[in-house]
């Protein structure tokens, strides 16, 4: 007989109001989660979508890579041993488009890869979030350090660095903006272990977006809120069951003297459990997969259904140890105590 | 016939430096087909060994012997499997459990003690014990809905439903009106002679001793006995 559903099904209200603090504590978690994912590609997506490999920038700059400068003879060297290697600058700047409005940007440029969009001099190919801004491609843009214009070639999708959309430009163009005629970073990808270069630190992926100013910040932050949510369910949980098991204390010691195992008890909480946590998931996914497609474009928020998966499973095994740990009193309580005492 | 001994059962409870010799060494065995009394005054030990009887606390020393097993010797799974299939338990008050309908009750019982029929062979059974237990009118009913005799006929088609060869009653009319008690007490005592079972039970109403056969007296752990 399933006594959890019995139970759950004449004591309505309560489960109820329990499932829909798991509903909204999961959504809660999913939509902080999403925006860290969101903030997370808006910062960098640039980087987070390359292949796992290693960065490297001079020892001298000190983890900052915007004052990294690695020498032509380092980079040929590196380039040659390594033919998959790519050197590559990225620079914070503004761009003026045809009504001479100014717009911040990142300026990538970077030596012939099929890992950066390559463009030749006086063009550009710029984020989509420029586009939906109102520029178009053939509309010719200007910045101040160059003596020339920019052609808008095309967008690419999700290419953002420190919040601002990347434009692609041409090394040329880079070193005349910058006045610099030397790489900041080479990028080796598919290399698991980093190899040594006299004066270069290397850097695997995940580090490397460690030194973008503000990220790590950014996303402990949003990460930290994500695991309290999750440690809080776990807690509602454990304080639920565990007043719901302290009413039933009686209950569950004349179920015992009558025979019936304590693992099933067990079963019977950890069955209501999970039904709840279920549900309340199931309703919560769908929430927020709703809020992922409603989200309006400038909302930097990214969920996608493995990262949910993930969360949820998460949400489970933290709902379980939870009722887990309330129920030690199921296993502690003598039949004999319940008969001694009044009615349940 | 002998189905249920106990021989030289003890029990000392110690706390702290305190011993209290609760049970000094009874012996006691009961008969089938008939309901047996523990009676006395409060804190003489009848409890104590109706609960010791029924495997739901250890003795200090002594034997049980039922159905030709020691239950002394036994583990708590072997015990709690006895107490499953082979016994019934009617408490002071009912026990039942409050989002079961008076079906479910008896449906859990019958699992529990891991009774294999067919679903609609276990309704068919539970509806034959309602109404011998005068209760089969309100069989989908919650017992927040009975009143307290209702419970305790529930609480007795419960502990009957599976034929248990012993029936523990602790005190079974001790939170009913006298009428009630007395309905009680005859159904407990047609439900033993009629299915053949030991009926042990703890009162300490001296009306109810009537509808007993046998009355053990217990006076500070030891036992006087004596028959109706």
């Amino acid at each position: 007989m399933n006594m959890a559903w019995k139970e759950m099904k004449k004591n309505k209200a309560r489960f109820l109001i329990l499932g829909s603090i798991v509903f909204l504590v999961s959504l809660l978690t999913f939509i902080i989660s999403g925006l860290a994912n969101g903030l997370s590609h808006d910062n960098a997506g640039l980087i987070k979508d390359l292949p796992p490999g290693q960065f490297y920038m001079t020892e001298d700059a000190e983890e900052m890579y915007n004052l990294s400068k690695i020498n032509s003879e380092t980079q040929d060297a590196m380039l040659t041993s390594h033919e998959n290697a790519v050197a590559l600058s990225i620079q914070l700047g503004f761009i003026n488009d045809e009504s001479d409005k100014q717009r911040s940007v990142a300026f990538v440029t970077s030596t012939d890869t099929d890992l950066f969009e390559q463009v030749s001099s006086g063009e550009v190919i710029l984020d989509r979030s420029l586009e939906e801004e109102g520029i178009k491609i053939g509309d010719i843009l200007t910045n101040n350090q160059h003596h020339g214009t920019f052609v808008v070639k095309g967008f690419v999708d999700q290419k953002k660095y420190s919040h601002a959309p990347v434009a692609f430009i041409s090394t040329e163009d880079y070193q005349e903006i910058y006045r610099t005629s030397e790489m900041q970073l080479i990028f080796i990808p598919e290399l698991e272990t980093a190899q040594e270069f006299t004066g270069l630190q290397s850097y695997s992926n995940q580090e490397f977006l460690q030194t973008i100013p503000s990220y790590s910040a950014e996303q402990m932050s949003l990460n930290m809120i994500v695991w309290f949510l999750i440690v809080i369910s776990g807690m509602l949980f454990a304080i639920f069951f565990y007043m719901m098991n302290v009413q039933k204390i009686g209950l569950y010691g004349i179920l015992k003297a009558i025979g019936v195992k304590t693992s099933a008890l067990f079963r019977m909480m950890w069955t209501k459990m999970v039904v709840i946590t279920v549900i309340a998931l199931g309703i919560s996914i769908a929430g927020s997969q709703l809020f992922n497609s409603l989200a309006p474009n400038g909302m930097p928020f990214n969920l996608s259904i493995q990262t949910t998966v993930q969360l949820s499973l998460i949400f489970l095994l933290i709902g379980f140890i939870g009722a887990t740990l309330s129920g030690i009193q199921i296993k502690k309580v003598e039949a004999l105590q319940a008969i001694q005492q009044g009615e349940v | 016939m002998e189905l249920f001994a106990m021989e030289g059962i003890s029990k000392t409870f110690i706390n702290g430096e305190l011993k209290e010799d609760v049970l000094k060494g009874i012996n006691l065995s009961l008969n089938v087909g008939e309901v047996t009394a523990l009676t006395g005054a409060s804190g003489s030990g009848k409890s104590t060994l109706l609960t010791i009887a029924a495997g739901l606390q250890d003795a200090t020393d002594g034997i049980i012997h039922f159905n030709g097993k020691n239950l002394t010797t036994m583990s708590s799974e072997q015990i709690r499997k006895i107490r499953a299939s082979e016994f019934g338990f009617v408490f002071q008050f009912a026990h039942l459990v409050p989002f079961l309908t008076v079906e479910e009750q008896l449906l859990l019982m019958l699992d529990v003690a891991e009774i294999k029929l067919k679903k609609i062979e276990k309704k068919k059974e539970v509806n034959r014990i309602l109404t011998l237990v005068g209760m089969d009118h309100r069989k989908s009913s919650y017992p927040s809905s009975l009143s307290g005799g209702e419970k305790q006929r529930v609480a007795i088609a419960r502990a009957i439903i599976h034929k248990p060869k012993v029936l523990f009653a602790d005190e079974p009319t001790a939170s009913l009106d006298s009428k009630r008690s007395i309905d009680i007490m005859v159904l407990i005592r047609d439900i033993t002679k009629n299915y053949n079972i030991t009926t042990l039970m703890v009162t300490h109403d001296e009306e109810m001793l009537k509808y007993t056969d046998r009355v053990i007296r217990m006076v500070d752990g030891l036992v006087f006995a004596g028959s109706n």
